[in-house]
């Protein structure tokens, strides 16, 4: 050890040494330069997560505070009077349960009937060729472009005038006339990607029409028609004003009747609304779970042609 | 042309199953009759059964007392009544819709702010001959009526006024309510003094409840609407923006406060003063962990410009409106007797502390005893007066833009003259609509 520190270096080893030396001084910059930018692509990501869930932290401080503490000033962000009163609340509210069945019958029909037409505009539109069908096509998205209230007063006096208001058929109808443009527009998308040779090997092999659609292509673009029915059912599950319209009090859904249960002219019941829009919110994240593969690959299916 | 060698008829035969549902709407909705022209709601006007419309019947705090009436009514006239509920914020826009559309009948809880844009629809019945039975007091019956004509029975009857925390002024040295804005001002600045956070004045200054400044702008001598001309703009407006703009700078009102903020500091003892309505008392000691709140809850005069001007106050409060129409005379009695009930009126005061409308209801024992409620109807409600931009359906607009404009003088990107001109000019132009 002695003698190698102490010897001096020959000229060949100092050019190489100082390589090193250099190799290392550049290694150790790449490896500061990569911790730095792990540092903030970290950084990054922390201060994005908490600004996506700082919202979701809020929702379950504030259902597990005490009114009291609720109007806390300044407000705390560690709640301290912690309290499951709000959700034992829930539990014995049979109109909350009431509305949460009629949001499951309505939502998940509308994504059904949403994905079924979908599926039928979709297919034309990706795969035949005939006069006005761009024209349609556009009018299909066009029809996505009204403004809510305008189709609100429409179909107000429509299911009125039909004695079809606060019906379970009115709700899913007019949930389906906002959610079904996006839903034919993002499953042409996926038909599109889906190769004409594949349907003309099945029309060779004898597949009518029909079966070439719903044993063909149907399941190939299986993901895609969930993708759109979770939108569809997502939409239905999130509708606030045409429920309130269309709907009475035994056929509203939850968005409006949350409101008209914990939101008052004078008062605000915050922590129950909190905590029932966290258990509410949990089939929509039950479903997210389930169906996130055939999402991403539904979402991405028609982005790129083959 | 096809493409996987499909015949435009199956093309189209594919694209005609996928319309089928958005084309039926389509249709529905042009053989669809306007709900528009006709000056009732149709049916039977002597039914005994009828829909009542509140969005209090959704409240938690409010709902068991008017279900109690319903069924008394019910029991009594062996009638049904329909009970029908809009969360408050939505209920303006909903029941606009359903009148319109001759799904509401019955008897309508308004508040009083809605009344002129219902009556314009030309679907309520006049109330003018029972209105007399009732032994309403003036004030009361002027907050039914719209352009002369008497379109809702009163059912409370109050105001929205400046509440005071009597132990945040006794900790001060203050000892009587300031009763001009010199006075208030001063009040402002020894309540500052006592520091720990303390804001003196709880004023809203967030735009969803900076109409609180029209009180003000009255107060200093703007009429808001003279004769059909908005006045926004004017010196007194301008003093009064320039007034605020000063508490502001001066941190005697607070930035970025609504009516939920102004209630949650009053409730912690941070606040001296607040604007709100009679409620007020109830809603912010139940949220606040000082028990002792209520009581040192005190409702004053709104400060003057000086001395023997009359104090300005918001009248505020409900009234049940009658469509023409099915159950039309039932319901009519059944508003009647609701707002006019001795034993009825009592005990919904004692349930909600809503002030009933009637002399003989203001006199009961139960209202009488009560002291806040006494002082506040003899204080505040006495000299309240209604918006002059209610009888316009723009109303909200209205407040939206006076507010943005008192908005932006607040935060320093205009100047009071300039905001109020523009102010002014925002609101002539709704007007004109």
């Amino acid at each position: 050890m002695t003698s190698t520190t102490s010897t001096p270096l020959s000229a060949v080893d100092r050019p190489r040494s100082s390589a090193t030396r250099a190799g290392g001084s550049t290694r150790r910059r790449m490896r500061k330069d990569l911790l730095r930018s792990r540092i903030a692509a970290w950084s990054a990501v922390v201060v994005i997560g908490a600004f996506g869930l700082l919202p979701v932290y809020w929702l379950l401080a504030t259902a597990l505070s005490t009114p009291e503490s609720t109007f806390q000033f300044p407000p705390k962000l560690i709640p301290t009077d912690l309290t499951l009163d709000n959700f034992t609340a829930l539990a014995d509210n049979d109109q909350l349960i009431k509305y949460m069945v009629n949001s499951l019958i309505v939502a998940s029909i509308t994504a059904v009937l949403s994905v079924v037409v979908a599926t039928y505009m979709g297919y034309s539109f990706s795969k035949f060729r005939y006069r006005g069908r761009r024209s349609l096509m556009h009018l299909v998205l066009a029809s996505q472009m009204f403004p809510q209230a305008l189709l609100l007063v429409t179909l107000y006096t429509v299911f009125s005038s039909f004695g079809m208001l606060n019906t379970y058929t009115a709700l899913v109808l007019s949930f389906t006339t906002f959610t079904m443009p996006l839903c034919v527009w993002m499953l042409k998308g996926i038909f599109d990607t889906i190769p004409d040779a594949l349907l003309e090997a099945a029309s060779i092999d004898g597949a009518s029409r029909w079966r070439t659609l719903h044993s063909i292509v149907a399941p190939l673009a299986a993901p895609g028609m969930v993708a759109a029915g979770l939108f569809a059912f997502v939409r239905g599950w999130n509708d606030f004003i045409f429920a309130l319209t269309l709907a009475d009090k035994e056929k509203q859904t939850l968005p409006p009747g949350l409101v008209s249960t914990y939101i008052g002219e004078f008062q605000t019941s915050w922590p129950q609304l909190m905590a029932a829009s966290l258990v509410v919110s949990i089939p929509v994240v039950v479903a997210f779970m389930f169906l996130q593969r055939y999402l991403v690959g539904g979402m991405t299916a028609g982005s790129v042609k083959s | 042309m096809t493409t996987s060698g499909i015949s435009r008829r199956g093309a189209l035969r594919m694209f005609g199953i996928g319309a089928l549902g958005l084309a039926g709407a389509g249709v529905l909705s042009a053989c669809a009759p306007s709900g528009a022209g006709s000056t009732t709601n149709g049916g039977d006007p002597k039914s005994k059964d009828f829909d009542f419309s509140s969005w209090s019947l959704n409240e938690e705090a409010a709902k068991p007392s008017i279900e109690k009436i319903i069924a008394a009514w019910e029991k009594s006239q062996n009638s049904k009544i329909r009970a029908v509920s809009y969360p408050y914020n939505e209920y303006l826009s909903q029941l606009t819709l359903k009148l319109g559309g001759g799904e509401t009948t019955g008897a309508v809880h308004l508040d009083i702010a809605w009344l002129a844009a219902m009556a314009q629809m030309g679907k309520l019945a006049d109330l003018g001959p029972v209105a007399g039975k009732g032994g309403y007091t003036d004030v009361a019956l002027n907050s039914g009526t719209y352009d002369g004509t008497q379109y809702g029975l009163p059912w409370n009857t109050g105001s929205i006024g400046v509440i005071a925390n009597s132990k945040l002024l006794a900790k001060a040295g203050i000892k009587e309510h300031p009763t001009t804005i010199e006075e208030f001002e001063a009040a402002l600045r020894e309540l500052k003094g006592l520091g720990g956070g303390v804001v003196p004045y709880a004023a809203a200054t967030k735009v969803a409840q900076l109409k609180d400044i029209f009180p003000w702008m009255q107060t200093f001598g703007c009429k808001l609407l003279d004769n059909g001309k908005v006045t926004i703009g004017d010196d007194a407006s301008i003093d009064a923006v320039t007034w605020y703009k000063k508490l502001h700078d001066d941190k005697l009102i607070a930035a970025d406060v609504d009516r939920f903020d102004a209630r949650a500091l009053f409730g912690q003892g941070k606040a001296a003063f607040y604007d709100d309505a009679i409620i007020g008392k109830g809603v912010t000691s139940a949220q606040s962990k000082d028990k002792t709140l209520a009581d040192a809850m005190q409702p004053m005069e709104r400060p003057v410009l000086k001395a023997g001007d009359t104090p300005q106050a918001l009248l505020w409060g409900g009234v049940i409106a009658i469509v023409k129409g099915k159950g039309q005379d039932a319901a009519t009695e059944f508003a009647l007797h609701t707002t006019t009930d001795l034993a009825t009126t009592s005990r919904y005061f004692t349930e909600r502390a809503l002030p009933p409308s009637t002399t003989a209801g203001l006199a009961a024992p139960e209202v009488a005893k009560d002291t806040f409620s006494m002082e506040w109807t003899s204080k505040i409600t006495k000299t309240a007066t209604g918006s002059p931009f209610w009888q316009f359906a723009q109303n909200s607009q209205i407040e939206e833009a006076v507010a943005k404009q008192v908005q932006a003088v607040l935060v320093g990107t205009a100047k009071p003259k300039d905001a109020m001109k523009q102010a002014g000019e925002e609101v002539a132009a709704f007007i004109k609509r």
